[in-house]
């Protein structure tokens, strides 16, 4: 990945302390008129000096590889896995990876041999519904003493999906004008038989996990249950009762996952979209991304 | 890029890793050294205390964490120093308390962030380590907790990478040793600016040092461990010293009390300059830098007259300062090496024949045996000195108490006595025996220091010795301590206590074990590379302050335009030398190019160049068919670099000889357009 063209060196709060104890010296050694003192001050400097190259060039060569995020809820958590190389041949120590604005969560890694990796996941909260772009990377070292700060920045233009904040009435819709020749549907939460387990989307009821998969060590699950009414939802954003976009895109999003949990065909219509009917995880994505992407403005 | 799971702690700021821990305590236990001896005894033992409490805290989680429990301890504190030391001014106090209050922190410690503040304190403990004790060994435990505290906070980034002990100290020494030719250069050229005038702390009158206008027995010999400067002196005339030994003249005593002899309360100016200027052969022009030590008189060879501004010469020929000296001062003075003056006015005689009323019966008889035979001065002169040199007398550096009425004592009893003992009976024996005598204080040779070029004088060179009155001669200088110890004259005195020790003529109160332990020889070489090392520490560093340095920069002529071009050159070459290191590192540490992707790649270059360009996605052999159609008459060389580049790729063990062989045909291949 590219990096900002100069490593920026600024200095520490240590920095400002080392100042402290190095005016101290002078000021001892220039009062007694001691050589003593002077060596010692002479020596802190000099060794304070030294150290800037080495922490300058603690990140030569260090590069990093951002991995996709998966989507994430709004409300809930953005993780993104990110790989820090060292392409160098000495291990480079004291690894910091941040993302300014983005949370306060700092990663550090003590240390990474010549020619490994380190994969670090940063974590910050998905707020506003929509495609992100990740912005720019800090990868900051102090090593070796802690003095001087050296800042590689790296520009990112990966993105991220946050989808809408599910949230609304559960029960699925009912259509009984669109489809005259089905019986009146009673509300279905959820089916009884077990059809099947498909990957775990982070926002969803935790009620559904195949906790037995997780307890051997598999990734979370979510187990499905066939539902016994057949025939497909209609969401419509149109035929919503509600006043604010957002309401309506929250309550579609909860749809979704209810329908996609008990494996009912749903199709999802917007004002300037529409996916026909089906079920399945990329059908899921589908729907939640045109409904993160959603822009009332552009429908209007 | 192969992926190796790494250990990736969370921000960690809920307590004080380990191993820096350790490391920092090893430091501190280096810092004490100087507390032992100097501060009062409770204070390096509480510091102790605090640091193996720390050990036993740490890993339970307990820490000192009620403020007013730490307000308590530290007003306690506060008292117990002023109870100790009855003032909190001077050094001792001051540093007692940061020890204390470095023992607090040390308790109340507990995140990652305070374990930084303490490396700090523990180098400020540094500093006040070197300003309660200068010596080689105080000096050598103090550079090892400056190192190890280095270690400590390399140790604090490293985290909990591989290796606990030889990596973080391997380096420490990298950056030491990076350091070392920047000391060198900031310690010779950088200037030492003052800026203690800033703000001034303590009392800007120090206290007298060196000898007083009292010359009292023992007060001499208490001086003679005392590695404080006295004055250092140039030649400017000559590269080294004058022949002989120097004998560098400070305060002249006319007032006898027996043991106990007593410079004039004011000194009167000499009326007696009337004198000519000696020949040039016997003048010696000195440069004296003088250390403050509060009084007024000032030192020069044996025996001044040419003075400058600001300095009088007294009656005695001795240099004395208008204003009391506090702060150093440089001055010249040119010296006679042969006695100046030749009359002695009835005056002066009385002084220098006037005697205390105490002095015993047996005394006198001494005295008037010595004079007995002839009125010849000069024979009753040899004859005294005869008397110390084969009566048994000893020169010692701790000769016992003696008080000012102790002449019949010294002499005919204990025998056992340091220069001024010495200096004071012979005066006070001559007097008796009529001959007008008086009692010089000053200093006796002188470590010459090499880089500077000058004579280091320190307080342990203070000497004492007598003048008599040789009618055809003026004032002549008799030292009695030579009658006793003959090669005290020829050396410093360090030096020369040294070489009786190792003699074993004399024990300076040790034990029979330790004279023996010092008459082996590895142990003798061990001690004579100590005392070498000494030296160096005390001649090249301590030696080295603002007056020699100035010395050195105006020699190299880099004082010309003042103190700020210099500090931009030193720190222009500080520049150079980080970039030079920089540069090293960056060329040790670069990843290493791929030698067959390169040469591949100039491969390609010279086949765009005549037209044939490569897809980025396009790969070697259909590019290379591609190009082999596009130049046929190349097809063959295309085809062969190719097929060594696939070989050298992908296939299992290759060799260096085709890699060499894929470098040739490469350099090699050239194409025309066709």
């Amino acid at each position: 990945m590219k990096a900002g063209r100069f490593p920026l060196l600024y200095p520490t709060a240590g920095f400002a302390a080392l100042l402290f104890v190095l005016g101290a010296m002078w000021y001892a050694a220039s009062s007694q008129n001691s050589p003593a003192v002077y060596l010692l001050l002479f020596g802190l400097t000099a060794v304070f000096l030294v150290s800037i190259p080495h922490t300058l060039l603690n990140l030569a060569d260090v590069t990093i590889a951002p991995e996709s995020a998966k989507p994430a809820f709004a409300g809930e958590e953005v993780s993104l896995p990110v790989e820090i190389m060292n392409c160098s041949r000495a291990t480079r120590r004291g690894i910091e990876l941040f993302l300014p604005g983005r949370g306060h969560e700092r990663k550090h890694v003590d240390y990474i041999a010549a020619g490994k990796a380190a994969r670090v996941t940063l974590r910050f909260p998905a707020e506003q519904r929509g495609e992100h772009r990740i912005g720019t990377f800090r990868l900051t070292s102090i090593y070796p003493l802690g003095f001087v700060r050296v800042l590689k920045r790296f520009t990112s233009s990966q993105t991220y999906m946050v989808y809408p904040k599910p949230s609304g009435d559960p029960r699925l819709p009912v259509h009984r004008a669109r489809s005259p020749h089905s019986r009146p549907q009673t509300e279905l939460a959820e089916g009884d038989d077990f059809a099947g387990v498909r990957a775990y989307v982070s926002g969803e009821s935790q009620r559904h996990i195949d906790w037995r998969a997780v307890a051997r060590g598999q990734p979370l699950m979510t187990k499905q249950f066939a539902a016994e009414a057949e025939g497909s939802v209609h969401l419509d954003f149109s035929a919503l009762r509600f006043h604010g976009v957002e309401e309506g895109l929250s309550q579609l999003a909860l749809w979704v996952i209810e329908a996609e949990r008990v494996r009912r065909p749903y199709s999802l219509r917007l004002p300037n979209t529409e996916i026909a009917p089906a079920v399945g995880e990329a059908h899921f994505h589908r729907c939640l991304r045109a409904l993160s992407l959603f822009s009332a403005r552009e429908a209007a | 890029m192969s992926r190796s799971s790494r250990r990736i702690q969370p921000w960690r700021d809920t307590a004080i890793p380990r191993r820096p821990l350790l490391w920092l305590a090893a430091a501190l236990l280096f810092t004490l050294p100087p507390m032992f001896g100097n501060l009062a005894s409770w204070v390096p033992f509480l510091f102790l205390l605090a640091l193996a409490m720390k050990f036993w805290m740490e890993p339970k989680g307990y820490r000192l964490r009620s403020t007013i429990l730490k307000l308590i301890l530290a007003a306690l504190t506060l008292g117990a120093i002023f109870l100790s030391y009855d003032t909190l001014k001077g050094i001792e106090p001051w540093v007692s308390l940061l020890a204390i209050l470095v023992s607090l922190k040390i308790l109340e410690a507990h995140t990652a962030r305070e374990f930084q503040v303490m490396v700090m304190m523990a180098w400020v403990l540094c500093l006040c380590g070197f300003l309660i004790s200068q010596d080689l060994a105080i000096a050598f435990c103090l550079f090892v907790a400056f190192a190890l505290l280095i270690a400590a906070l390399v140790q604090f980034h490293r985290g909990s990478s591989p290796g606990a002990f030889w990596l973080p100290l391997a380096t420490t020494f990298k950056l030491l040793a990076q350091a070392a030719p920047l000391v060198v250069l900031l310690f010779l050229m950088f200037p030492r600016i003052n800026i203690s005038f800033l703000f001034r702390i303590g009392d800007p009158h120090p206290a007298m040092t060196g000898f007083s206008d009292r010359l009292s027995p023992g007060g001499i010999a208490a001086l003679g461990t005392s590695t404080a400067i006295a004055f250092r002196a140039e030649f400017p005339d000559r590269r080294t010293g004058p022949t002989g030994p120097m004998y560098w003249r400070g305060l002249v005593m006319w007032h006898c009390e027996g043991m106990e002899w007593r410079a004039p309360y004011s000194p009167t100016s000499n009326s007696d300059s009337s004198h000519g200027y000696p020949a040039s052969d016997k003048a010696v022009r000195q440069r004296i830098t003088i250390a403050p030590h509060g009084a007024r008189w000032m030192f020069a060879l044996d025996r001044p007259f040419g003075i400058s501004s600001g300095t009088k010469l007294a009656r005695g020929n001795y240099l004395y300062s208008v204003q009391p000296i506090r702060k150093a001062r440089r001055y010249e003075v040119v010296s006679s090496t042969e006695p100046i003056g030749r009359e002695l006015d009835a005056y002066e005689r009385r002084e220098a024949l006037q005697l205390p009323a105490s002095i015993s019966p047996a005394v006198r008889e001494l005295a008037a045996s010595l004079a007995a035979h002839d009125s010849e001065p000069r024979a009753t002169v040899t004859r005294a000195l005869q008397f110390f040199r084969t009566q048994g007398f000893h020169y010692s550096l701790s000769p016992g108490e003696y008080n000012k009425n102790d002449l019949e004592e010294f002499l005919f009893h204990r025998r056992t006595g340091f220069c001024e003992h010495y200096a004071a009976s012979f005066a006070t024996l001559m007097r008796l025996a009529g001959i007008p005598a008086r009692v010089v204080v000053g200093y006796l040779g002188g470590e010459y220091n090499d880089l500077g070029g000058f004579f280091l004088v320190r307080q342990a060179d203070t000497h004492a010795w007598c003048e008599v009155w040789i009618p055809e001669n003026g004032w002549t200088r008799i030292d009695p301590t030579t009658a006793v110890a003959p090669d005290r004259a020829s050396q410093d005195l360090s030096s020369f206590l040294a070489g009786r020790v190792a003699s074993g003529e004399m024990a300076t109160g040790r034990s029979s074990f330790v004279t023996q332990l010092a008459r082996l020889a590895l142990v003798n070489q061990i001690k004579s590379l100590w005392e070498a090392l000494n030296y160096q520490w005390d001649t090249r560093v301590l030696g080295f302050d603002a007056d020699v340095q100035d010395v050195l920069l105006t020699s190299l002529g880099l004082t010309n335009s003042g103190p700020l071009p210099l500090v931009m050159q030193v720190l222009i070459v500080i520049a150079a030398l980080l970039i030079i290191y920089a540069g090293w590192m960056q060329l040790r540490t670069r990843p290493r190019a791929d030698r067959i992707q390169a040469l591949y790649e100039r491969f390609c270059q010279k086949l765009a160049r005549i037209g044939v360009q490569r897809d980025p996605c396009e790969g070697p052999s259909d590019f290379a068919k591609r190009a082999a159609q596009s130049l046929p008459n190349e097809s063959e060389r295309v085809r062969q670099i190719t097929g060594r580049y696939i070989a050298l790729r992908y296939a299992p063990g290759s060799d260096v000889s085709s890699l060499h062989k894929f470098a040739r045909e490469v350099n090699a291949f050239t194409a025309h357009r066709q």
